[in-house]
């Protein structure tokens, strides 16, 4: 990415250079060595690559490099998305990748800055840029899924605490987190969106167990990357509600609307990387000659500068002091880099021919199979593809909504 | 300048929507239609003098505006979804770009004269029953003393009936030379050929010993005509991003007002999700056809392969849109009368003209070197 040419696509102010500057050079003095070239961070990294991480995220944090879009009085930088887009943009060019504090940066951090009170603000979010609370995110149910107001995890005062009771699905990074941003029912018998709270659960108190039990669900791929997870008698002090008692449905809003910014001038570069692989496995196998090979992965080239010139044109407009895209900008992005993902990868299993049949021992699987099973759930996970086309009918078309359910839901 | 729409560029789309919509109503356009040119000569003298429509890409030294190609292409956009009729396509998208990568005594003669409306330009390079692919020049150039004639056939020529000035590609000692003809001349016969889209106008050349002057260095014509289509189809996808907008835009009117089984057709989500992919699939044309408009003035070196994604990119999207456009009008959508199917053929012929989708494919696939 050159961005001081004459001619880059993004009118970048002097002081957004001025902060791409500053961001390189630093990155020139401190980017550290072990990590050069690891770019994507596994889900789960091993024991060696561990402590690397670590030690890296620390230096982030002591930086003011983590939760960068944070106002500056929450210990953020304030960073708007053209900046994070720029902040992306420099770590990538350095090799190293741009860690980040996970849910409680992109959906906790939003969703308290938003709706909680001062106290709970200096409270909550400074353990959240030093790493001391990670969060995982209780709102699926085995009722609810798309329809989460239908959720029935319960939630009763109890002096100054909230003791809560349920069965919560699908919780991804359990196995390292040591909180629980959840959706809980406070009042049955308020229409379902009314008696919902979010709150903001230990895992465990004072070294023990606090009523919360993860069973690990084995994903796709074989990996146990989420979990059921069982509440019994879980406490929660009520400072920990956000946004107030039966008030959560509008938090809960706001975490599901803080898609990650900034990601649109980098999202294509990990997917132009992937397909300059895909071509050299294709290399290989003596393919690329074949005009209809050629042709798919010109497809599939083709997709990717859509979505590159689509963040272009996004960040262009943010540079300019616009708000870029249309009314449902965050769902039509989803819906094509997704379905993106889905075909590019069925493709590719396709191209690699019966290598693609063999898995490693104790199903290892290699990228390629691991993609291919992996992109199924980007349709699944953050609003369905289904749902994500409602929203975008509704929103940007004004086509007619869904039908709402008529009745509660009852306890 | 970068990518963001700039407030001036804003006016230019709403001036030139509000103008299109009153000077070539789909009610004028269907008279245009059932004419052998399909050209309608008051619109474009209006269009080149009112909008500057010829000149938005052209230095202003020879009378266009000094704007670029993103001007260029919210023009062609709206142009699209009004399906006007007229030779914009074959002038700003092939003839222009052709002139200015041409010789001085070219562009200085013949620049002026179609900017200001006075004359349409056409440029034709390809052999009767020839596919798109084809590289072998149409006619051939012969020294006429001081001069040069060319003698040949061409077909399909975009505008080529209406064009006053021909550029036509020639087989010349030095290789393939782009010359220009002018057309009211004893050598040169023009037959308009019907279209399957009627809305746009096709024509046969032939040439018999027609006075010619080079127009390209002899020898550069082949990569003259690259240059004209790595510009025509900036365009071309602009006016195919304007007519999906359009077919949108339809369907979903129609889908809040129609009403069956007791409800909109909207509010069942197998045209609803119609429309929202739709969108999806506009949206993405869109964002690829302003970057391929923002590479042709400012990043030439992207704009092959940028201007190819968006020609293959716009098409899909524009046949998609057009096609669930008649499915979602039912009985109604496979009419005549209705201007559903105006749309439809325009963006099928779209997609076909210069190289179907899958020929585009392949020639992104050799510019990436895969
Ligand atoms: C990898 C992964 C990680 C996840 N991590 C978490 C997590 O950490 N925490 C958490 O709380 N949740 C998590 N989820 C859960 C995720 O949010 C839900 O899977 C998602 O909301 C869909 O719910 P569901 O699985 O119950 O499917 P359902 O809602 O039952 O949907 C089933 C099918 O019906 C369709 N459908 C439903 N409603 C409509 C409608 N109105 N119109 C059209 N079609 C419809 C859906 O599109 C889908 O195809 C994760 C999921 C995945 C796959
Ligand atoms: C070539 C041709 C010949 C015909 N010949 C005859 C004939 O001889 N005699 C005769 O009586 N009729 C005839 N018809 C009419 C034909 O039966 C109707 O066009 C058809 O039933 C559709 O009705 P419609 O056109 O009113 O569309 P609509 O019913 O208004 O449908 C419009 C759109 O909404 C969609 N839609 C409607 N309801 C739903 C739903 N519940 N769920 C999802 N989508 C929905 C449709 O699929 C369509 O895309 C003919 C039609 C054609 C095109």
């Amino acid at each position: 990415m050159t961005a001081d040419t004459v001619s880059s696509p993004i009118p970048y102010s002097d002081a957004a250079l001025e902060f791409r500057r500053e961001i390189r050079d630093w990155l020139a003095r401190n980017a550290p060595e072990d990590l050069r070239g690891v770019r994507a961070v596994p889900r789960m990294p091993s024991p060696e690559l561990k402590p690397h991480l670590d030690r890296w995220a620390s230096t982030l944090a002591e930086a003011g490099l983590m939760c960068v879009a944070w106002p500056r009085e929450y210990g953020g930088r304030g960073l708007s998305g053209v900046e994070v887009a720029i902040m992306n943009e420099e770590f990538d060019r350095a090799g190293v990748p741009r860690l980040t504090r996970g849910m409680g940066e992109s959906l906790v951090g939003p969703a308290i800055i938003t709706h909680a009170t001062e106290e709970q603000k200096q409270r909550l979010l400074p353990p959240i840029i030093s790493g001391e609370h990670d969060y995982c995110q209780g709102f699926s149910e085995p009722g609810a899924g798309s329809d989460l107001a239908g959720l029935r995890t319960r939630g009763v005062v109890d002096g100054t605490e909230l003791v809560i009771n349920g069965q919560k699905v699908w919780t991804s990074g359990y196995y390292k987190a040591n909180m629980l941003f959840c959706l809980v029912r406070t009042d049955p018998e308020a229409p379902p969106h009314k008696g919902i709270s979010y709150v903001l659960l230990p895992i465990e108190r004072d070294g023990r167990s606090n009523g919360v039990e993860f069973r690990p669900i084995t994903r796709i791929n074989g990996a146990a990357l989420f979990a059921e997870t069982f509440l019994t008698d879980a406490r929660a002090p009520l400072d920990n509600v956000i946004g107030g008692l039966n008030q959560g449905w509008r938090v809960a809003m706001t975490t599901l609307g803080s898609e990650r910014g900034g990601s649109a001038t980098t999202q294509h570069v990990a997917f132009e990387r992937q397909f300059w692989r895909l071509v050299e496995k294709v290399r290989e196998r003596g393919l690329l000659g074949d005009v209809r090979v050629r042709e798919q992965l010109a497809w599939a080239y083709s997709r990717i500068q859509v979505i590159r010139a689509n963040g272009l044109g996004l960040t262009a407009e943010l540079a300019a002091g616009r708000s870029g895209g249309g009314l449902a900008n965050g769902s039509t992005s989803k819906i094509r880099w997704s379905e993106f993902q889905r075909a590019m990868t069925e493709m590719a299993m396709d191209l690699l021919g019966p290598d693609a049949l063999v898995t490693g021992p104790d199903y290892q699987l290699d990228e390629w199979q691991e993609e291919f099973l992996v992109t199924r759930s980007h349709t699944i996970w953050g609003g369905t593809a289904e749902v994500q086309r409602n929203i975008v009918a509704e929103r940007a078309l004004g086509l007619p909504k869904e039908p709402r359910p008529a009745k509660g839901v009852t306890s | 300048m970068s990518l963001e729409i700039t407030a001036e560029q804003e006016a230019l789309r709403e001036t030139s929507r509000r103008f299109l919509s009153e000077a070539t109503p789909l009610s004028r356009v269907r008279e245009v239609m059932a004419t052998d040119t399909v050209f309608d000569t008051e619109l474009w003298t209006r269009m080149a003098t009112e909008l500057g429509a010829l000149g938005l890409a052209v230095p202003e030294e020879l009378g266009g505006a000094g704007l670029g190609y993103p001007e260029v292409s919210y023009l062609a956009e709206e142009a699209g979804r009004a399906l006007a009729p007229g030779a914009l396509l074959a002038t700003a998208g092939l003839a222009v770009p052709a002139l200015m990568a041409g010789n001085e005594r070219a562009r200085a003669r013949l620049l002026p004269r179609i900017v200001d409306g006075a004359a349409v330009g056409a440029v034709a390079w390809l052999d009767p029953g020839a596919d798109w692919s084809s590289t072998s020049p149409p006619t051939r150039a012969a020294r006429d003393g001081h001069g040069w004639t060319l003698t040949g056939d061409t077909s399909p020529v975009l505008d080529g009936a209406v064009a006053d000035v021909l550029l036509v590609l020639a087989e010349h000692p030095q290789g393939p030379t782009v010359f220009s003809v002018e057309p009211d001349q004893a050598g040169v016969t023009r037959t308009p050929l019907p279209g399957l889209d009627q809305t746009r106008g096709l024509a046969r050349v032939e040439l018999d010993g027609a006075a010619a002057e080079p127009v390209s260095a002899p020898g550069a014509g082949r990569a003259m005509v690259t240059t004209a289509l790595d510009h025509a189809n900036v365009v071309l996808a602009s006016e195919m991003v304007g007519g999906a907008q359009a077919c949108l835009d339809m369907s979903v009117e129609y889908a809040k007002e129609r009403e069956q089984f007791g409800r909109p057709i909207g509010a069942f989500q197998a045209v609803k999700h119609k429309c929202a992919e739709v969108l999806v699939e506009v949206e993405g044309a869109r964002s690829m056809t302003r970057y391929a408009a923002w590479c042709a003035s400012h990043n030439t070196a992207e704009l092959p392969t940028a201007s190819a994604i968006a020609k293959a990119t716009a098409a899909e999207a524009y046949f998609r849109a057009a096609a669930e456009n008649v499915q979602i009008h039912g009985g109604i959508g496979f009419t005549w009368e209705h201007d559903a199917h105006l749309y439809f053929k325009r963006a099928k012929t779209s997609q076909m003209l210069f190289g179907d989708t899958g020929a585009y494919r392949r020639h992104v696939a050799d510019l990436i070197g895969i």
